[in-house]
């Protein structure tokens, strides 16, 4: 659609929804693996970027005025909330997608460099939901093995995920998210670019 | 007074050649009824799309020329201004609702206009009376058949009191009870004094409604009659421009409905269906399900206790939407786990999961089937052992060859449909399954389907095909198999022409 | 029962928020479990047994399984795996059947509705709206798109995990993109994204049942967190 207009119109709402379900789809269907080994919870930042990347990179495609990356966000950040994921993440999904929209747009949201540096931003969401196990550690253990966890469980949740570790988290978030981003673009390029539908 | 003013408008989408349109003129006086009849890509979609603005607003594209309805320069008006004025039906029941309830999806265009809530329940009650729609009410969009859906779309159009109203191939998806339905809806917006446009490839249901019928060619208004001129056009005429009959003769329409008094005649050379029961029901058990046999009776959905049927030939199966045609076609190629059917052919016995190997569904929406990024490897796919050569032969025979490196995708509708057909036949099928591979093709394709369904079959292939085209039956079937609540009711030969 | 559409919000938010919060006494697992319950009672209300029985029985087992048979000392491959298995059923199952009996029961006209009325913006009311209808749409296409591999036997795509995956994503991507565009459409030329207010048909009137609920919602909460916290 031609659009010379700033202002987010219907199509773009429509299309944003569109691409949070199939994204919600691909994260249920990944995030369900977390509970069989703490590190699958861990490598959260290596696999959902990756699954994540080809319905992103066509998404991207469709993006042509800011807003929509942001609203994809919120969207996110309720849909994580409802399903159980924790309230403290909320705010910091939304403020990584803030930043990937802004990000983007600096290209025009046509720019890839730019495209993949916000992808990989975007991924950090997944990082935010690490937040909780972080800033309550200690008390979140113990609510973890009075809840029924194995203290193997926990201890390995713990060794996988803590104070000192969350820095290689987002970075690998990041770079994977960037990785997610050039796999995805090769996607598209392959289906739907050559399909003519993009 | 004209209505609908399109002067000298020329347009084409941004990359791409089809439904382009070519200096048009027309002028749709208000209270006409129009028919826009021609092939697939011929460019009628583009006009309904002109009049309702999705074309420059939505579709983009090289557009010169004025357009005018019911006094708004559609170049310069909002969609959304023209809401209240233009009505639009589109093709797939599928994807037109916003809501997932009926009356909300009713309700759904009024409150865009920011209504209050008091008219908006009166348009509801007055629509849902006009149109009889009580029974539909209060239920999800997910439980309806196409027809139903169908009714519904027109309900949301008109809850809007749009005095013009444009259908985009209304019928592509809806059985002859359904159509039916549809020209009552369609007769009763006229005796309303709406302006009616519809861009439609069947054209019996329509012959006594419309006013002026225009035929459209390569983006051109190449004919036009009036109603009265188009009614006495005989057949030979009407096949001359490639359009699908106007008149349908009664024994096909009783065989279509599967209402047909006969009952079932003998083959020889038999492919036999043992046990084919089957439910979408499985309530009477609560975490397992239940094994169904014939004294199920009205709670099958499919009860097909034992059924012969020719073998090497193309069979019609036909009937009412939500008989269990499509149900048939699913548990027999094996789709359906909890069908225990068998199927007998040549002496082997192939059960479950077995027939999943002999059986090949070519779906109705061929978009499901297709998985990779070029007709080729889509077929290669589907062999055992890949042969290259054999996969050219296949090609070939099907006139795919050129497009053996374009992603399936990027091919038209038709050729979708060959592709599939290409990867069922090198998965070494014997007993191809259609379900309705024509509902939406102009006649000309019709016509290629048929004679491609007669090839395969003078190949061995047993093919049925699940349709609701008159033509398509008396063009290439050679038997027609009638399904009724789930049962098989006749299996009749039926003379080709 | 007929439920406001803020009363089953609010639901969504307290379910989310408790299970959320573990609970370390049985006084607390007695709030939780209640909470748990109500769901179940909503969705037997609207005859969904089967669904509510298997819900039940996945949860009674799971909650079983993590008392007696496994422990802070539990170790090893299987305890591990029925430890996901509790860990999924105990912690999210609640919510996700809250929010499922939500999305079935709740006509998007309410939802809108109840958007409006809670001063949220159209345009993500519009997209929440669609994610809430697009969730069946998914599951068809996607329903399709597995027949599709089973009958050309490509459901673990030769062996291949990518393929595997590239196989559902991209028929998926496909068709999804597609309804979009025409769903897009078609609600645009019903008005949709005007600049006048919608309106809604719907007026959403809290009843008895609602009030009675949220008050149970709200003590349930208010005394979780004093105990678990303050006390």
């Amino acid at each position: 659609m031609e659009n010379t207009s700033k202002k987010l119109k219907a199509k773009d709402f429509i299309t944003v929804g569109i691409f949070a379900a199939i994204l919600f789809a691909v994260e249920f269907a990944f995030g369900m693996l977390g509970y069989i080994h703490p590190y699958i919870v861990a490598s959260y930042v290596i696999i959902l970027p990756l699954a994540s990347g080809i319905p992103m990179m066509l998404f991207y495609t469709k993006v042509e005025k800011f807003g929509m990356i942001t609203i994809l966000s919120i969207l996110l950040a309720i849909i994580m909330f409802i399903g159980g994921m924790g309230y403290l993440g909320a705010p910091l999904i939304i403020g990584a997608g803030v930043i990937a929209d802004l990000i983007a747009k600096s290209g025009q949201y046509k720019s890839f460099k730019k495209i993949v540096i916000s992808f990989g931003i975007f991924n950090l969401w997944i990082c935010a939901n690490y937040f909780p196990i972080l800033v309550t550690a200690e008390s979140y253990r113990q609510d973890l093995i009075d809840g029924g966890y194995s203290a193997e469980y926990a201890n390995n949740l713990f060794a996988a995920i803590n104070v000192k570790t969350i820095g290689v988290l987002v970075v690998l978030c990041f770079i994977f998210g960037c990785i997610g981003a050039v796999i995805g673009k090769a996607v598209v390029k392959k289906h739907f670019e050559k399909a003519g539908i993009v | 007074m004209s209505i609908v003013e399109l002067e000298n408008v020329n347009f084409q989408y941004k990359g791409s050649k089809d439904g382009s349109l070519n200096n048009i003129n027309l002028n749709i006086e208000k209270g006409q009824t129009v028919l826009l009849c021609g092939a697939s890509g011929s460019g009628k979609t583009s006009i309904i799309r002109l009049i309702n603005g999705l074309i420059p607003h939505y579709y983009s594209g090289e557009l010169e020329g004025d357009i005018r309805v019911a006094g708004h320069d559609v170049k310069k008006t909002e969609l959304h201004e023209l809401a209240g004025t233009v009505g639009t039906v589109f093709q797939n029941p599928r994807s037109q609702f916003f809501s997932v309830d009926t009356d909300g999806e009713i309700a759904f265009g009024p409150e865009n206009i920011g209504l209050e809530p008091k008219e908006i329940k009166a348009r509801l009650n007055d629509v849902v009376a006009e149109m009889d729609l009580d029974e539909l009410l209060g239920r999800s969009i997910f439980d309806l058949s196409g027809g139903q859906k169908q009714r519904i779309a027109c309900a949301s159009v008109a809850a809007l009191l749009p005095d013009i109203i444009l259908l985009d191939e209304p019928s592509s998806n809806l059985d002859f009870d359904s159509i039916e339905l549809l020209r009552g809806t369609i007769l009763e917006w006229k005796r309303q004094g709406k302006t009616i446009i519809i861009s439609e490839h069947r054209l019996w249901y329509l012959k006594d409604a419309v006013d002026r019928v225009i035929y459209m060619e390569n983006g051109v208004m190449a004919k036009e009659w009036t109603g009265e001129e188009f009614k006495g056009l005989n057949e030979e005429e009407v096949k001359s421009y490639k359009l699908r009959p106007i008149v349908l003769e009664e024994e096909l329409i009783r065989d279509i409905r599967g209402e047909s008094t006969s009952s079932f005649c003998d083959v020889e050379n038999n492919i036999e269906l043992n046990d084919f029961f089957f439910s979408y029901k499985r309530r009477p058990y609560l975490l397992f399900k239940k094994k169904f046999k014939e004294s199920d009776g009205d709670l099958l959905n499919l009860n097909i206790p034992s059924l012969k049927i020719p073998k090497g030939k193309v069979i019609g199966l036909v009937g009412p939407n939500g008989t269990g045609k499509s149900t048939f076609l699913r548990c027999l190629c094996g789709l359906e786990g909890d069908c225990k059917g068998a199927i007998v052919s040549d002496g082997k016995i192939y059960k479950a999961r077995q027939r999943l190997k002999i059986c090949y569904l070519v779906m109705q929406d061929v978009n499901h089937q297709l998985f990779t990024d070029s007709v080729k490897s889509e077929v290669m796919l589907s062999m055992k052992d890949e042969d290259e050569k054999r996969c050219d032969e296949i090609l070939e025979s099907l006139g795919l060859l050129d497009y053996k490196d374009t992603h399936p995708m990027a091919l038209s509708g038709g050729q979708k449909q060959r592709v599939a057909i290409a990867s069922a036949i090198a998965s070494g099928a014997e007993i191809l399954l259609f379900d309705e591979p024509t509902s939406g093709l102009d006649y000309s394709h019709m016509e290629k389907v048929g004679e491609l369904l007669n090839e395969l079959a003078s190949t061995g292939a047993s093919v049925i095909v699940s349709t609701h085209d008159p033509e398509l039956i008396s063009e290439c079937c050679d038997y027609v198999l009638g399904i009724k609540h789930g049962k098989a009711v006749y299996l009749k030969e039926n003379k080709k022409l | 029962m007929k439920l406001d559409p803020r009363t089953k919000l609010f639901m969504v938010f307290v379910v989310s928020l408790i299970v959320m919060m573990s609970a370390i006494t049985p006084f607390l697992w007695a709030i939780r479990l209640s909470i748990t319950l109500i769901p179940i009672i909503l969705m037997i209300l609207e005859k969904k047994y089967s669904s509510a029985l298997k819900f039940l029985l996945a949860y009674a087992s799971a909650l079983v399984l993590m008392f007696y048979f496994l422990s802070e000392q539990s170790e090893g491959l299987i305890a591990s795996l029925l430890i996901g298995y509790c860990g999924i059923v105990v912690q999210f199952m609640p919510a996700l059947i809250t929010a499922w009996y939500v999305v079935r029961t709740t006509k998007i006209g309410e939802f809108m509705s109840c958007m409006q009325k809670m001063h949220v913006p159209d345009g993500i009311a519009v997209s929440l709206a669609v994610v809430m209808r697009f969730f069946p749409t998914i599951k068809e296409e996607y329903s399709s798109i597995n027949d599709a591999m089973r009958m050309r036997g490509v459901m673990l795509g030769g062996g291949n995990v990518l393929r595997m995956f590239e196989f559902r994503m991209i028929p998926l991507l496909f068709s999804c993109v597609n309804i979009g565009e025409e769903l897009s459409a078609a609600a645009i030329t019903r008005g949709l994204g005007g600049e006048v207010k919608r309106s809604s048909v719907i007026e959403l009137k809290l009843g008895i049942a609602d009030f009675f609920l949220m008050a149970f919602l709200t003590a349930a909460t208010v005394i979780f967190v004093v105990f678990k916290y303050f006390l």
